[in-house]
């Protein structure tokens, strides 16, 4: 294997300086969430709001669900993401009263504890421990990543005047609970670890379309915007172990020994499609 | 069933503008975006690349200036239109790309690579014709041409790409503007519907710029969270 160790260190410092920056915008916003969780400390539900999110996807489902005609027209919705759409759009609210953008950030919390959880886990075998340089700084870095998006998460929960979600998300659970004893070599981990990053794009790429919150919706396209990446590297790292072709998971990488089916693995589709999205209940406080 | 065609008025899911009542759409001034591209620095001196980012561009429509933007498509078409135009630049360029190395301008192409530079092209094009369909089925016209300013910056740089880096460099500039660009649109877009398209872009863009950044020698992941530093959105 060839590993630049020192060069990978000094990317995730870079990396981590990065965070400090994001970090810094994300408490800016925080005075405006807080006050706009002062203002629904002790309200009654927003009755409008709720009849909004209602009409809205009313409206949504009534023009063909989604409304993107740019789909309908080229055959999209018929497919599974037409259907995951329809699905997630037709879900009755969760519970009448309930804060939607409260539970759906205590969802993505539930998601943001199992993603940290399930690496810790992964760092705790040995052919991880002690296998690919690459990989295992990967499984760090990304655990950590994971955790500050579940403290975003968490802080912003609270600032809505919710409470913070700390357990891991049920249904996803026990995914990871039946796949953990199963964990032969590092394949399995990465596809364990992919199935987790696709849940979490795609429960956050379906809460865009339910967010009322504009700061919400950009912190949960901003998390999103990074999971989706750890999805991309764990698919091109899925086929070169699939290759048999673990030495070429490498940083710098050696690009001319990859085969040509490695520029395309990460994005099978040009739209993202929400298919494994958790409802916003799925997580949330009862 | 009521189908999206049969209900024209609502037919995207995207309004038509009643008045600029919200952030309006920057569309493409010198200074956001340019401040973006002015990061790229391409492979050499050597201006050895012949295609130009024009070359697989449309015929008529621009996307919009700002002017055509604040004036007469304000709200979700007016980041519809923007968005087209940056789609159109990613295809041009992608594809200027492409016909650069199979001109054998860029050195040793690998074979991942031209895979990938084809399928981000493609990509792309869907992305471009899913915002295309937004805005006639809006009344509006398709964009077919990249904003001016951008182009002509995009442009710039590419005449100095000598090699698959100094490309690579230049895409994830286009990528991860794009990607920052979507996401701050999340903050103003006012249809769900129009939310969930521009997300499902970006993640694909931020997918991009996950990969070139591996091929670029740095790490695929280097922000906790996703920044807008390059969006085109004014703020």
């Amino acid at each position: 294997m060839s590993v630049d160790e020192r060069a990978l260190q000094e990317l995730v410092v870079e990396s981590e300086d990065l965070h400090a920056d994001a970090m810094r915008d994300a408490r800016a916003v925080q005075p405006d969430l807080a006050e706009l969780g002062a203002s629904r400390q002790g309200r009654s539900p927003d009755l409008d709001r709720l009849q909004q999110y209602d009409t809205d996807r009313r409206r949504i489902l009534r023009n063909g669900g989604f409304g993107l005609s740019t789909l309908a027209a080229r055959g999209l919705l018929g497919t599974a993401f037409g259907a995951a759409v329809l699905n997630i759009l037709g879900r009755p609210v969760a519970a009448q009263g309930a804060d939607v953008d409260v539970q759906i950030l205590q969802t993505a919390s539930s998601l943001e504890v199992l993603a940290v959880a399930t690496y810790d886990a992964a760092l705790g075998l040995p052919f991880i421990r002690n296998g690919n340089a690459v990989v295992k700084e990967f499984a760090m870095t990304t655990m950590d990543q994971h955790d500050q998006h579940r403290q975003a998460f968490q802080s912003q929960t609270e600032a809505l005047g919710g409470q913070a979600q700390n357990e891991p998300n049920p249904p996803n659970q026990q995914v990871v609970d039946d796949a953990l004893p199963t964990l032969m070599n590092p394949l399995d981990v990465a596809n364990l670890a992919a199935t987790l990053e696709e849940v979490a794009t795609d429960t956050y790429l379906a809460n865009l379309a339910l967010l009322e919150d504009p700061d919400v919706r950009s912190l949960m396209g901003s998390v999103m915007g990074v999971e989706c990446q750890h999805l991309a590297t764990l698919r091109a790292v899925i086929a070169l172990l699939e290759a048999d072709a673990a030495d070429l998971i490498a940083i710098p990488p050696m690009i001319g020994q990859y085969p040509a089916a490695a520029g395309s693995v990460a994005f099978p589709q040009p739209f993202e499609e929400p298919n494994l999205a958790e409802p916003p209940e799925s997580g949330a406080i009862a | 069933m009521t189908t999206p065609i049969d209900n024209p008025e609502t037919v995207s899911g995207i309004e038509a503008p009643a008045g600029m009542n919200r952030r309006r759409f920057l569309a493409v001034s010198g200074m956001a975006a340019g401040a973006g591209i002015a990061l790229v620095a391409c492979g050499g001196d050597d201006a050895t690349s012949t295609a130009d980012t024009t070359a697989a561009g449309g015929t008529s429509t621009p996307a919009p200036s700002t002017t055509a933007a604040t004036g007469g498509g304000g709200g979700d078409l007016a980041i519809a239109m923007g968005a087209a135009g940056l789609e159109v630049l990613a295809v041009n360029t992608y594809t200027a790309g492409l016909e650069a190395a199979n001109a054998g301008d860029l050195g040793e192409v690998p074979p991942a690579v031209a895979e990938f530079a084809t399928t981000a092209k493609a990509q792309h094009q869907a992305a471009l014709d899913a915002w295309n369909t937004v805005l006639t089925d809006a009344g509006e016209q398709a964009v077919t041409m990249p904003p001016a300013d951008l182009e002509e910056t995009v442009n710039q740089q590419f005449s100095q790409v000598t090699d698959i880096p100094g490309l690579a460099m230049l895409a994830n500039t286009l990528e991860m503007t794009a990607a920052q660009t979507y996401l701050d649109a999340q903050a103003v877009l006012e249809a769900p519907e129009a939310r969930t398209l521009a997300g499902s872009i970006q993640v694909v863009d931020q997918q991009h710029s996950a990969i070139l950044n591996y091929v670029l020698g740095e790490y695929p992941v280097p922000e906790v969270f996703q920044s807008t530093d390059l969006s085109i959105l004014e703020n």
